[in-house]
């Protein structure tokens, strides 16, 4: 994450000192990232995948609460909108179906990186949310909260989407 | 397909083009560009935001209510294909549009109905006031028609023969 992170940061800080780039090439690098980071929160906020060390909210009752993504199934740069992660509980409630420390498989349910539909369209949710599921993929937990993506449906998640409350 | 109203600025929505965004309370939110996009993130009010349906509507700039907007309600039960229901559809929608356009300039001609009396006021109190912009002040004295008619006032013979030796 760190890699791709600094990557980032010399993209953005190639198109900001164009000119001055091969003057600035001697620079240290830790203080052209501190100044590529001012420019990017003072822009957009950059929306990324699901990636190793990232903390995704958990919306079944299967126990678990924050999750820690430690490897994307499928993806070379992360994990998008309905892919499945293997991820590791790290906040959990006191008696449930999963206890801290326990390694899962999860499917990706919110995230807040926009996806293409296939109308053109494109969605983003507010956060990024995951359901626990088991190596078949079939749902760990019997109730998912908050809106669901109709993406499931072409991953072949139906039973998550039967359990849906609503369907974005 | 269905054509969807930006949520911010209620303009149609073509597929293909914008972005949704899906709140955690299953709200969902269309913006038909990055504009309106931008502009929700920064949480503004499009009631209060110049450029936007809501304000203009709210402020009475454009037409509120009228029979031609009830052909285009949102109607969620999808009717069964009649080819001849098509067809007289499809030619009512230019007619509906042609009426409703022509409503709207009705509207807009009456909001701007009291302006030429308005400027014609101002511009003969302009011309009062900076005549001698206009024409140079030796044809006005000598054309008394140009001028607002001079008030005279009296001057004692005496005052006159004190002032002779001051000018000296």
């Amino acid at each position: 994450m760190a890699a791709s992170f600094a990557s980032k940061c010399s993209r953005v800080g190639h198109s900001l000192f164009g000119g001055l780039g091969n003057s600035l090439s001697g620079l240290v690098t830790t203080s052209q990232e501190i100044i590529c980071n001012k420019f990017l929160s003072q822009q957009q906020q950059q929306r990324s995948f699901i990636q190793m060390r990232t903390v995704l909210k958990v919306v079944d009752n299967s126990g678990a609460k924050k999750v820690m993504c430690i490897q994307p199934l499928k993806g070379r740069k992360g994990a998008r909108l309905g892919d499945t992660i293997i991820a590791s509980v790290k906040e959990a409630h006191p008696n449930g179906k999963v206890k801290k420390g326990k390694v899962v498989y999860g499917v990706v349910m919110r995230a807040a990186m926009q996806k293409g539909r296939c109308d053109g369209s494109e969605v983003k949710f507010d956060d990024n949310a995951v359901v626990l599921v088991d190596k078949q993929g079939q749902p760990i937990g019997t109730r998912v909260f908050g809106p669901v993506p109709h993406e499931l449906r072409m991953k072949k998640h139906v039973k998550i989407l039967t359990l849906a409350g609503h369907i974005a | 397909m269905r054509l969807e109203k930006c949520w911010f600025c209620s303009s149609t929505i073509y597929p293909g083009h914008g972005i949704q965004f899906v709140r955690n309370d299953a709200k969902i939110f269309r913006f038909c560009r990055s504009k309106c996009h931008k502009n929700f993130k920064m949480k503004r009010n499009p009631r209060k935001v110049k450029w936007t349906k809501a304000y203009r509507r709210l402020h009475g700039k454009d037409m509120t209510q009228d029979s031609t907007f009830e052909f285009e309600r949102k109607r969620n039960r999808p009717e069964r294909y009649d080819r001849n229901l098509a067809e007289d559809v499809l030619k009512a929608i230019p007619k509906i549009d042609k009426i409703r356009v022509s409503r709207e300039e009705r509207h807009h001609k009456n909001r701007m109905k009291g302006n030429k009396a308005k400027l014609l006021n101002e511009a003969a109190r302009e011309l009062e006031q900076g005549i001698n912009l206009v024409k140079p002040p030796l044809v006005l004295q000598q054309d008394p028609s140009l001028t607002l008619p001079k008030i005279k006032v009296q001057v004692s013979q005496q005052q006159a023969e004190e002032n002779r030796p001051m000018e000296e």
